[in-house]
């Protein structure tokens, strides 16, 4: 029988019909069904034993105790300490993603030698610590000739990098400018010594001026829970909170009155007010109370309405609140946690002193000197933009500057005259854990582990009401990168370069710390927290430091400059965590579109308008952006969000909007030898 | 040609028959044996042997502290007997010296596994017979051959979609899609 | 799977998000998308693209400098009693149907006709426009909460349903209850992240768990209550111009105005 094409089609057509009779067809569809659900590369879930490991995190200046969920050791999440007494739980925006941060694509992966302009070649752990050495023996024993920028303002990783410039024979050791340097530069002009701590658990009338306590300012974490803890829902409140500052924030929403205060008058305001409850029968057993009241007395309602566009009567309404209130406070700072001057911090802390609120439970108290694990540490001889301001002009000169955890290349004012002013120094290392824009400038990147990989700690975090110190321990057994501990690579260099300074490891230091401290290091790196007792001192009105008011600058084409901090956005040492990226607004940050805000009245006498591309410019700098109408905004006011215009980083960050620390001018504030920018104004001009 | 004449006695079915036949016989037979590919354990572990030990099933099938359950237990439960070799068999060495000793946890191949999406609580399902799902490991000495589809990549013994949801219909539990599904 | 009524449930998980603390600091936002697995986007200033299953708005009183006052508010899905976006679903990939009243959204199931988008007044509802990109290395670091969804779904928050699996394991393993959890024994992420402790959550049937008082609170609202969906998620603020940004009323109405209580 010869097989034609009609068999052979009956053959097919039979072999058809019998498929439709097996599984294969039916199977097939449904393993193929499957098949699409599971393309290579979408990402699997792990799957295991979940566990939580307590940690400190100091990815912003609070320095709390988390928990990290790990899954197979594998960390995955972080969430708050509810054991913890200081953040009780809580935790930040920032930390929020603090894992994930571990594996930020701007992770500096493996040291990093500069092999021409703008390239880095990576170089083993080896050859960069010998590099390191070799320079730095090189001009040991000549004052001034290494220098160190510290960002990290409570750890002890500060005084070993202070004892190792200082054990090199010099003093050039400087810190990124931050509230606590300028408060207890205040603190002094006040007559009085120590880190100053505000005690708003305690409080049941809490007045911020300029302090964005909700957010971005000291112990936030802890302050919110205090906050919390007085607003039960759907009970009475048992504190109030005013929030004064120059524009409506994250802390102003949730304040029982916001005061839309210039950056440019708050000093007037504090006065205005002080003059006030002064008139209500405020007295104080200052000293100085004499020219203070004269001072104060000043601050007219006329002035006062003129210089922060306010109705004289918000003072009346205040003034009741602190008469009903059996325990004021007011916090004093700068609306973005820098540059406000001791002026400004004076100005708003007198307040406490007037109402006799220093010392007591719900005040203002003063923190003793915290004892130092590295005895050869010594004190910052200045802050780092009045050091690179020296640089710029020649009148220091160093041939080293090591930076530890800092950003002067973008996060100080007048950003771009800084990055350049680095540029004299000849050999620069950063020891940082992203490639941010001052690490991408130097000679040598040293890759620092994350938070959540190194031993680390924090001591007094700016704010805090108490002695406090916060120990951690790395969560897993190695970085997921080729770092290290920077307490280690500081410490190992100091030993090649034969200092000796009590500790051989970062592990050692922070133990050491502890026991100075009189803490449980276990309890302390088990997620537990040290406090002891801040100490008494009687402090001044500071009315000589007030009386040497700045010249009022009467520009009417200038417009106050106020940056406004926001901590999902990141701080002044980190970039925008990827998963924070999210919760900035569209009206903050459009595609490649920074949004600078300020009200109707301000756009219309700068002849701008909604969306419209401008020009802010001042001091040698100038940024670009877009405007956005925002009624939240004071009087004469422009808001610009810090955070922006980076460099460096990653393709979250880099590029987007612009970049205001360029734009702050500083000036010498009169009096306190102090630089100041809080109080910059900018020209804004349709482009 | 001769060849053209059909046969008359098939009526001309014949090519038909024959294509039906073969599909059949293809789909039951070949068919089931091609879509599987067979893979073995990375390491021959004998259930017999450690039940002989005296091992009970829950000492190393646990359930942790939060409810979670340890199906096949990491290095951690292994080594606490298996830190170094303690028997004759090559098996035994080949995990202590490529697995425990360098830290590897050992890329066992899961006979149940289940997508991404699915979520199993074993603490649930606790008051049922393991046998109810798995098969009686106690007397077995090497590991089952793992048939891994071709197609979806599963393996032949993973349980589907409408096996949970017939006993859950029988029992009258709720078949709501997220009491599965994550 | 009627539609068109309340379904009602012994169990029923609801929030009352307090916005007189909530500050606006998108903790929340990045806690959801930490346990949810949702890749980090390069331009997350499209919100049309955006994955945003935890959204915070910002609310403004309206009135000019100085007056001008803001609030912040966050908006997870509702988990409505009566949803919009259940019936309309052509393959029944979304279904509230569990006891606890969390709308169930199943990734495999979803064929992408974006339906249930366009029904939800609230846009609580999201769509995979891409494929999942991590980048490289944070891989590792996925929560194993939440699987992960290939382009061409929708998704939306669900409470952090695998936290309620875990919470009934847990219960199960201590002895515990687990139709009759504790006040805080499963908290989704943004619940239990939240700095000020804005968002409560709990079971709004039970009378030991705070937030069954807190929903009965005279300035509590829903939004959109006009709409009649029955929204699990409750808001309360002692300020009235918050509590009247939550519906669309008449010149002169106060608020609260025609409030349809269940």
């Amino acid at each position: 029988m010869g097989l034609d094409r009609r068999a052979f089609v009956k053959f097919v057509a039979g072999g058809v019909a019998g498929t439709l009779f097996t599984p294969v067809i039916w199977k097939g569809l449904d393993d193929a069904a499957i098949w699409s659900q599971n393309w290579g590369w979408i990402p699997r879930v792990p799957k295991g034993e979940v566990k939580s490991a307590p940690a400190l995190s100091k990815l912003c200046p609070s320095g709390c105790a988390v928990k990290v969920k790990t899954v197979e050791g594998q960390p995955f999440a972080a969430l708050g300490n509810k054991d913890n007494p200081m953040s009780k739980g809580g935790i930040c925006p920032v930390c929020a993603g603090a894992v994930q941060l571990m594996y930020s694509p701007a992770r500096v992966k493996s040291p990093m030698k500069k092999v021409a302009e703008g390239k880095l070649q990576a170089i083993s752990w080896e050859d960069a610590e010998a590099l390191l050495v070799e320079k730095l023996t090189a001009l040991k024993g000549q004052e001034g000739k290494v220098a160190a920028i510290c960002g990290d303002s409570t750890g002890s990783t500060a005084e070993v990098l202070s004892a190792l410039v200082a054990g090199l024979g010099s003093s050039a050791f400087s810190v990124m400018p931050d509230e606590a340097y300028v408060a207890s530069q205040g603190v002094k002009l006040m007559g009085g010594s120590g880190q100053p701590g505000f005690d708003i658990e305690g409080a049941d009338l809490v007045l911020m001026i300029g302090a964005d306590a909700l957010d971005s300012w000291g112990p936030s974490v802890a302050n919110q829970k205090a906050f919390a803890a007085a607003r039960p829902v759907g009970a009475d409140a048992t504190a109030a909170y005013v929030y004064a500052g120059p524009a409506a924030n994250n802390t102003s929403a949730v304040c029982d009155k916001f005061l839309a205060v210039p950056p440019t008058a708050t000093a007037t305001f504090a006065l205005g007010l002080a003059n006030a409850l002064i008139a209500a029968g405020a007295v104080s057993s200052a000293s100085d109370f004499a020219e203070y009241k004269a001072l104060a007395a000043k601050v007219t309602p006329e002035v006062f309405e003129k210089e922060t566009g306010l109705k004289a009567d918000v003072l009346k309404d205040l003034v009741a609140k602190f008469k009903a209130a059996k325990a004021p406070l007011v916090v004093a700072g700068a609306s973005f946690g820098q540059g406000a001057g001791a002026r400004d911090f004076v100005a708003a802390a007198s307040l406490n002193v007037l109402l006799g609120r220093v010392g007591q439970k719900g005040g203002m108290t003063l923190l003793p000197a915290a004892p130092k694990a590295i005895a050869s540490a010594i004190a910052p001889a200045k802050d780092a933009a009045s050091y690179l301001a020296e640089v710029a002009t020649g009148k220091a000169a160093p041939g080293a500057l090591i930076v530890y955890e800092a950003n002067p290349a973008y996060a100080l004012p007048q950003a771009a005259d800084m990055a350049k002013a680095l540029g004299n120094i000849a050999f620069k290392v950063s020891l940082a854990t992203y490639m941010d824009e001052t690490a991408s400038l130097c000679d040598l990147v040293l890759p620092a582990a994350h938070s959540f990989e190194r031993f680390d700690d924090a001591m007094n975090p700016y704010g805090v009401a108490k002695p406090t110190y916060l120990a951690g321990k790395p969560v897993v057994k190695k970085p997921v990168v080729d770092a290290k501990n920077p307490a280690d690579v500081l410490l190992g260099a100091a030993g090649k370069l034969g200092l000796s300074l009590g500790v051989e490891t970062g592990e050692d230091l922070v133990k050491a710390k502890a026991k100075a401290v009189g803490a449980d290091i276990a309890a302390l790196t088990g997620g537990g927290a040290w406090q002891g007792e801040a100490k008494g001192g009687a402090l001044t009105l500071g009315a000589a430091a007030l009386a040497k008011a700045p010249a009022a600058k009467a520009d009417d084409k200038a417009l106050a400059l106020a940056p406004i901090a926001k901590l999902a956005i990141g701080t002044a040492t980190l970039a925008t965590p990827p998963a924070n990226l999210l919760t900035i607004r569209d009206t903050e940050l459009s595609g490649k579109d920074l949004f600078v805000q300020m009200n109707a009245a301000t756009a219309k006498k700068a002849g701008v308008a909604e969306g419209d591309r401008v020009k802010l410019a001042a001091g040698s700098g100038e940024m670009k952006a877009r405007v956005h109408v925002n009624e939240g905004v004071a009087a004469g006011t422009v808001a610009v969000l810090l955070g922006f215009g980076r460099s460096a980083w990653d393709e979250f960050t880099k590029g987007k909007g612009d970049n205001v620390y360029k734009i702050l001018t500083v000036s010498d504030e009169a009096g306190t030898g102090l630089k100041v920018w809080a109080g910059s104004t900018v020209t804004v001009a349709k482009i | 040609m001769e060849e053209k004449k059909q046969c008359k006695g098939c009526g001309g079915a014949l090519p038909f028959v024959i294509g039906f036949v073969a599909a059949v016989i293809a789909g039951w037979v070949l068919f089931p044996d091609m879509i599987y590919s067979k893979k073995t354990q990375p390491v021959r572990f004998s259930h017999k042997i450690h039940a002989e030990q005296g091992l009970e099933c829950s000492g190393c099938h646990v359930f942790r502290e939060d409810g979670s359950y340890a199906g096949i237990p990491t290095n951690e439960k292994c080594m606490e007997c298996h830190a170094d070799v303690v028997g004759s068999d090559p098996a035994e060495k080949i995990y202590v010296e490529q697995y425990a000793q360098k830290g590897k946890e050992v890329p066992w191949l899961i006979y149940q596994y289940q997508p991404d999406n699915v979520i199993f609580s074993h603490k649930a399902h606790e008051a049922l017979e393991c046998t109810s799902c798995h098969p009686d490991m106690a007397k077995n000495d090497t590991p089952p051959v793992y048939f891994q589809n071709r197609l979806s990549g599963y393996s032949k013994q993973t349980m589907k979609m409408w096996q949970c949801e017939r006993c859950h219909a029988e029992n009258g539990v709720s078949n709501a899609c997220h009491v599965c599904h994550k | 799977m009627s539609g068109h009524a309340v379904k009602e449930f012994n169990i029923t998980w609801g929030m009352v998000i307090d916005l007189d603390k909530c500050t606006g600091c998108g903790a929340c936002m990045t806690a959801c998308q930490v346990e949810n697995n949702i890749a980090p986007m390069v331009d997350a200033s499209n919100k049309m693209r955006t994955l945003s299953w935890m959204l915070v708005f910002e609310l403004h009183n309206g009135k000019p400098a100085p007056e001008a006052e803001i609030a912040y508010l966050p908006r997870p899905c509702m988990q409505c009693g009566n949803p919009a976006c259940v019936p309309v679903c052509p393959v029944v990939a979304t279904d509230k149907n569990e006891e606890g009243g969390i709308v169930s959204q199943i990734y495999p199931r979803c064929i992408g006709c974006r339906y249930c988008m366009a029904a939800c007044p609230y846009h609580a509802r999201y769509f995979n426009w891409e494929d999942p990109v991590f980048p490289k290395g944070m891989e590792k670091a996925l929560s194993p909460n939440t699987s992960t969804r290939p382009r061409g779904v929708v998704e939306k928050c669900n409470f952090c349903h695998t936290r309620l699996l875990k919470a009934k394991d847990l219960a199960r393993q201590t002895g515990g209850n687990p139709d009759g959890l504790a006040d805080g024994a499963y908290m989704p992420a943004c619940a239990e992240i939240c700095p000020t402790g804005a968002i409560s959550f709990g079971d709004l049937k039970n009378a030991e768990h705070k937030v069954s008082q807190l929903s009965k609170d005279p300035n509590a609202f829903r939004l959109l209550e006009k709409l009649g969906l029955h929204p699990q998620v409750y808001y309360v603020s002692k300020r009235e111009w918050v509590r009247k940004l939550g519906d669309n009323y008449a010149a002169g109405d106060k608020a609260g105005a025609e409030k349809k209580h269940s």
